[in-house]
């Protein structure tokens, strides 16, 4: 059976698309998505490319000072955006840490949070940034937060006739904030990594990568350090927090025992990293 | 220094000859062939490790669009191949023996279509239990994988018996005596991973045959006469009836040089009438090639107190896979190298290699060096620690004198370690980690590997406008032989580099050659150039003395393609002679010069040998690695800052090009001791894709890798040259563990030393330093 | 739309009609059916970097990319640089320097190099190393593509 490919113009069309061929695959950047293909892994009906689609592309500024990137934005945009700085400049560590160059030129932002790999970069730096995500279905569009967003192993919220359509992040604030990834060689998925933004107020949100279907968040713990972000026992207990969070697998990228030991590590690394910028600045 | 100078060719980093081909994308490799009305061949391999096949159902398959043949094991005889052991059938035929080995195979009008057929192939297996390591093979009871291994030809025969494939033991003195005599003994196990080749090429083939059942074979490969002995074993077809030919190689490191799917290709090709391309998928690549053997070291070794290495033993149990391979000659190769570039009285190595139900394990760059290396170098560095020597002083202390044969009694005849040493001794001191959390540290490891082995050949033929065409039939895999053996072509006859051709291989006309393996072109195949162009030579002047009507011996080679009598003006170039020779007299000029490595491996009077698979082995070259490392704490990750490899090279006809082989090999040792590690599942490769089985990137490279290269001439060297493809990666494992030791006080034995290693190792110490 | 797609591409500076079933790669379009076997497949899943060509500009992986995907863009191999300085400097100092061995990583090398002059006209030992991170490499050791890319560099702001 031939496979075809529709190039929609518009997300109402993509979406039309979709109703008609429910069997084909929304087609980003294909980084992931044709590797799995020429594995073997997924065989598609059909692609539906969302390329041609101008408002996926770009990063804009909301009137609320929030950012809006588009879902079809390459990593290449994300690594070199101006606007991604401060609070968010993890997210632009992040995007330059995915793969290699090559990749970074097709892959999208929108495409990785879609695939879901718990490796993949964006995952932890968006959490850690409190992006939240707008999916769009025919009735309409809706935001999740990326605690909704991420249900299990490679797998979302996003339902078979739904499109993800842009990563939505709040204003940028003063941060820092920096992402860190723990891998066996550049360009490959996470063992494990770690992002962190600090506030203003002496307080921290901090998410884990790769270790558990999602990023691994706690609100909680965040709370409890809140003013103590030089006080190891507080470090220590936000880290345990983390680990009691943790789901990780045995992998040829690392034990779940050695993912468990590295998310207090990274995170202290990480955050002494931020404190000495911050002292710095 | 003065004959330096003076050479036209020999000594000069000139750009490899292929180059401009290679930079314009041009150059074509095997998967870039096309033959009119060629099919596209795809394989389907066994789902289970071990099992016998009772039946196959290949109805579906045949009516699948597209498809024209389908080969298995009942359509290739009773043939079998091996360069050892003759046990490896072309295709699996009665028995599969791993996961993933090939079951079958389909020629159909598109890869795409030829894929799709093989998953259409039904065929009825009856699973036996599988041995997935030599512990379970060598247990009382384990099922068989080779239940005719007492029948199979054996070139090489050494206790071949239930799943033992072979075993060594070699001795010289007296090593139980000795360890009472030693101040300081010590005795570990360390263990060493399975390293996957990753040439970015990978492996195929293209077959043709013609109406006189006459078969042209194209092959990414390291010896076409290797193809050419092992298509003609399995598939029982005279060597007469088949021509082996090589594009250009995409990188061997020892995976092209026995046969990988070229006899299924033959097969293909002869039952469909028509050529056929088969080229292996990325993931095929790595489940049903081959990979460097896991290695289970016992190592021992006793010293005074003075330093001075008394006796060593060295055990090893090693993976064979289910085809015996090349896997003999690694473990032999291992424990003659085991002992390391000392004088140790008292050593005795030996070791077993076992049948298990993995693809076959085989050559791979250092050949078993590396692993027994790894043991034994951090075993000196830890020796020099615990009697407060420097590990340079250690090592000098054991440096044999001039002179002094190998263990068990091969000759040496050049070694210049003691200047490799001298030479990364000089590299200032390391300073101390710049961030908080991390540590440096710094390794040191010496080597040595031998280049030589069995048949070679070189025919020089002059054109008849005096140019010249060189043909070996070594095939080279990039790393630069046609460039290397040009040089000593032209070096030889005093003719610049670009009026020497080189021949592709070809096994219908080129010389014998063994293969492009074990460090050896430069040295065996680069004499045989040097004594065809001699010859070459002689038949110059005999031709010019009757022109220029003087005696040859007044006559001398003049540069850039003439010949003149010495002390005179009076000259003729080269074409003037060979139109002599074509038109006049005594025939177009043919110089051709063979040889066999013929020098002893075993002293019998020095030392005992059982199961010793290169009698007559080769010459020594030398090195000394050192690494600067720093170690991350927070992940255990080890990280390579700089690295020196000072290597005797003999002479270095291109030192660009034995720089890039000492670099590369640092950097594929640099995968193996850190993060290259493939990994079962069971009987299941776990990692057979490059999303999963990571090698170093060049962000994981350091850039400050120096190569130092040293120089002390073999006597019978082509300019004094010996080997230098593999030595490169040979210490580079232990320098770094060496290096991690130092910065961490603390010692890994196990490869790699992956940060999750590392981690532990560190979590260990702290809870021994809380007890 | 089904079956194979007919479509026109501007391929090395050509405008180029192709037909190619709709979910054929880049790759298998340019090798195959283009005869243009630069672009080398060493993995088909985007990681060794061997089929690396431009498109649109940005070296991006052949065999991850759909052929009628690239319907009115700009693709570019190896073919497709003629007399480019830029290219034809990184060629001269790959193949003097040392930087070539079995070749087969060499031409998406390339690819990557001259986006990397485009953008930065001498760059850093560590900005070559990243911008070549995605192009693997077995036999060199990284070390001499390095510097052939910064020696290309420096004649070619000279």
């Amino acid at each position: 059976m031939a496979a075809f490919l529709e190039r929609p113009r518009t997300v109402e069309e993509a979406l039309t698309c979709k109703a008609v061929r429910p069997d084909a695959r929304f087609l980003a950047g294909g980084a992931s998505l044709i590797a799995m293909r020429n594995a073997g892994l997924v065989v598609p009906d059909g692609y539906i490319a969302l390329e041609g689609i101008e408002e996926l592309h770009g990063i804009m500024q909301s009137p609320d000072g929030g950012l809006r990137i588009g879902a079809m934005t390459r990593h290449r945009l994300c690594a070199a955006s101006a606007s991604l700085t401060g609070s968010l400049e993890l997210v632009r560590q992040a995007a330059r840490q995915i793969a290699n160059p090559p990749v970074r030129n097709m892959g999208t932002i929108g495409g990785s949070l879609a695939n879901a790999d718990p490796g993949a970069d964006y995952p932890a730096a968006l959490s850690a940034a409190d992006a939240e995500v707008e999916i769009a279905a025919a009735e309409g569009r809706r935001r999740l937060g990326l605690a909704d967003f991420f249900l299990d192993w490679y797998e979302t919220a996003l339902g078979e006739d739904e499109l993800l359509t842009a990563i939505l992040l709040p204003a940028p604030q003063a941060g820092p904030s920096a992402y860190r990834k723990l891998a066996r060689v550049s360009g490959d998925y996470a063992t494990a990594s770690c992002a962190v933004v600090l506030d203003q107020d002496g307080g921290l949100r901090a998410a884990i990568g790769g270790c558990g279907p999602a990023p691994l968040r706690s609100t909680e713990a965040e709370t409890a350090i809140r003013g103590r972000l030089h006080d190891a026992a507080a470090i220590a207990d936000l880290g345990r927090a983390l680990v009691d969070l943790a789901d990780p697998i045995d992998d040829v990228r690392g034990s779940a025992a050695y993912r468990r030991l590295l998310i207090p590590r990274l995170l202290a690394s990480t955050l002494a990293h931020l404190l000495r910028q911050e002292q710095a600045a | 220094m003065t004959q330096q100078d003076e050479t036209l060719a020999v000594g000069k980093s000139l750009p490899k000859l292929e180059n401009l081909e290679k930079v314009a994308g041009r150059a074509a490799y095997i998967a870039d062939l096309v033959r009119p009305g060629m099919l596209h061949g795809a394989i389907l391999g066994s789902p289970l490790p071990h099992a016998r096949i009772k039946g196959y159902r290949l109805e579906a398959a045949l009516a699948a669009p597209g498809v024209v043949a389908i080969v298995t094991g009942e359509d290739v005889g009773a043939g079998l191949m091996g360069a050892f052991i003759k046990d490896e059938p072309a295709i699996a035929r009665g028995k599969v023996r791993y996961l993933g080995e090939p079951l079958a195979a389909v020629a159909a009008e598109s890869e795409a279509e030829a894929r799709a057929a093989c998953r259409l192939i039904e065929v009825e297996l009856e699973e036996l239990p599988a041995v997935l390591t030599p512990e379970e093979g060598l247990a009382a009871g384990a099922p068989l994988l080779h239940e005719q291994l007492g029948d199979y030809i054996k070139i090489f025969d050494s206790g071949s018996e239930g799943n033992l494939c072979s075993r060594s033991l070699f001795e010289e003195g007296a090593v139980e005596e000795a360890w009472a005599n030693c101040d300081l003994v010590l005795e570990e196990v360390y263990t060493t991973q399975a390293q996957a080749h990753v040439a970015i090429e990978p492996c195929g083939a293209l077959a043709e045959v013609d109406q006189n059942g006459r078969v042209t074979l194209w092959s990414a490969n390291q010896s076409v006469f290797r193809v050419q002995a092992n298509v003609s074993e399995s598939l029982s077809l005279p060597m007469s009836r088949l021509r082996c030919l090589t594009p250009h190689v995409g990188g061997g490191f020892g995976i092209k040089m026995e046969p990988h799917i070229q006899p299924i290709t033959v097969a293909l090709a002869m039952k469909a009438g028509r050529p056929v391309k088969l080229i292996l998928s990325r993931e095929e690549d790595f489940e049903i090639t081959r990979a460097r053997h896991p290695f289970r070291i016992r190592m021992k070794t006793g010293a005074t107190e003075d330093g001075l290495l008394l006796a060593r033993e060295c055990e090893v149990l090693v993976d064979c896979g289910a085809y015996a391979d090349d896997s003999p000659g690694v473990l032999g190769y291992s424990l003659l190298m085991a002992r390391g570039p000392y004088r140790i009285a008292n050593v005795k190595c030996h070791g077993k290699l076992v049948y298990t139900n993995k693809l076959r394990f085989g050559a791979y760059r250092g050949f078993g060096n590396p692993q027994v290396t790894f043991a034994g170098e951090q075993q000196i560095d830890e020796i020099a620690r615990q009697l407060d020597l420097d590990p340079f002083e250690l090592r000098r202390r054991n440096l044999p004198a001039d002179g002094e044969p190998w263990f068990l009694g091969a000759e040496v005849a050049s070694n210049g370690l003691a200047q490799c040493l001298d030479a990364v001794a000089r590299v200032e001191p390391l300073a101390p980690a710049p961030l908080p959390g991390r540590r440096r540290g710094r390794g040191l490891a010496v080597n040595a590997h031998i280049s030589g082995l069995l048949g070679t050949g070189a025919i020089v033929r002059m054109l008849e406008d005096g140019s010249i065409v060189l043909n070996t039939g070594a095939t080279d895999i990039g790393q630069g032989s046609d460039t290397v053996l040009a040089q000593i072509c032209a070096e030889a006859l005093a003719v610049p580099l670009d009026m020497v051709r080189v021949a592709s291989p070809d096994t219908d006309g080129s010389p014998f050659n063994w293969g492009t393996t074990a460090s050896r072109v430069t040295y065996t195949t680069g004499r045989a150039v040097l004594g065809a162009a001699r010859e070459v030579e002689r038949q110059i002047k005999e031709q010019a003395g009757h022109i220029l009507e003087c005696a040859p011996d007044d006559l001398a080679l003049l540069p850039g393609g003439r010949v003149g009598i010495r002390g005179t003006d009076r000259e003729i170039p080269f074409a003037a002679v060979s139109g002599r020779a074509h038109w006049a007299a005594g025939g177009p000029i043919i110089g051709s010069h063979s040889l066999v490595f013929e020098q002893p491996t075993l002293d019998p009077k020095r030392a005992a040998a059982l199961g010793l698979p290169f009698p007559r082995i080769g010459v020594f070259s030398f090195i000394a690695c050192l690494v600067d490392v720093e170690v991350e704490e927070a992940s255990g990750q080890v990280r390579v800052l700089e690295a020196w490899s000072a290597v005797d090279v003999g002479r270095a006809i291109n030192p660009r090009l034995v720089e890039v082989q000492l670099e590369g090999a640092f950097v594929q040792g640099l995968g193996m001791a850190l993060v290259e590690e493939m990994v079962w599942d069971g009987p299941r490769l776990a990692n057979p894709t490059l999303m999963d089985y990571k090698i170093p990137t060049a962000l994981d490279a350091p850039l400050d890798l120096h190569s130092i290269i040293i120089e002390a001439p073999e006597p019978d060297g082509p300019f004094g040259a010996k080997g230098a493809g593999e030595i490169g990666i040979n210490p580079v494992a232990a320098a770094i563990a060496n290096a991690v030791r130092d910065a961490m006080g603390f010692r890994l034995r196990d490869l790699p030393l992956s940060g999750e290693r590392v981690l532990d190792a560190i979590l260990a110490e702290e809870a021994g330093d809380a007890a | 739309m089904s079956g194979p797609v007919a479509f026109t591409l501007d391929l090395d500076g050509r405008s180029q009609a192709a037909l190619a079933p709709a979910d054929a790669t880049l790759l298998t379009l340019l090798r195959d059916g283009l005869g243009n076997t630069g672009p080398k497949r060493g993995c088909n899943q985007g990681v060794c970097g061997a089929c690396t060509v431009m498109i649109d500009g940005w070296p991006q992986r052949a065999c991850l990319t759909l052929a009628a995907s690239c319907e009115g863009k700009s693709v570019r191999t190896l073919e497709g640089y003629g007399k480019d300085p830029l290219m034809q400097s990184l060629q001269k100092h790959f193949a003097e320097g040392g930087a070539v061995q079995c070749g087969f990583c060499t031409t998406g090398m390339l690819i990557s190099a001259r986006r990397l002059l485009a953008d930065d006209p001498d760059p850093s030992g560590d900005a070559v190393r990243a911008a070549l991170s995605g192009n693997l490499c077995r036999c060199v050791g990284y070390r001499k593509i390095v510097e052939a890319v910064q020696d290309a560099a420096r004649e070619a702001g000279k």
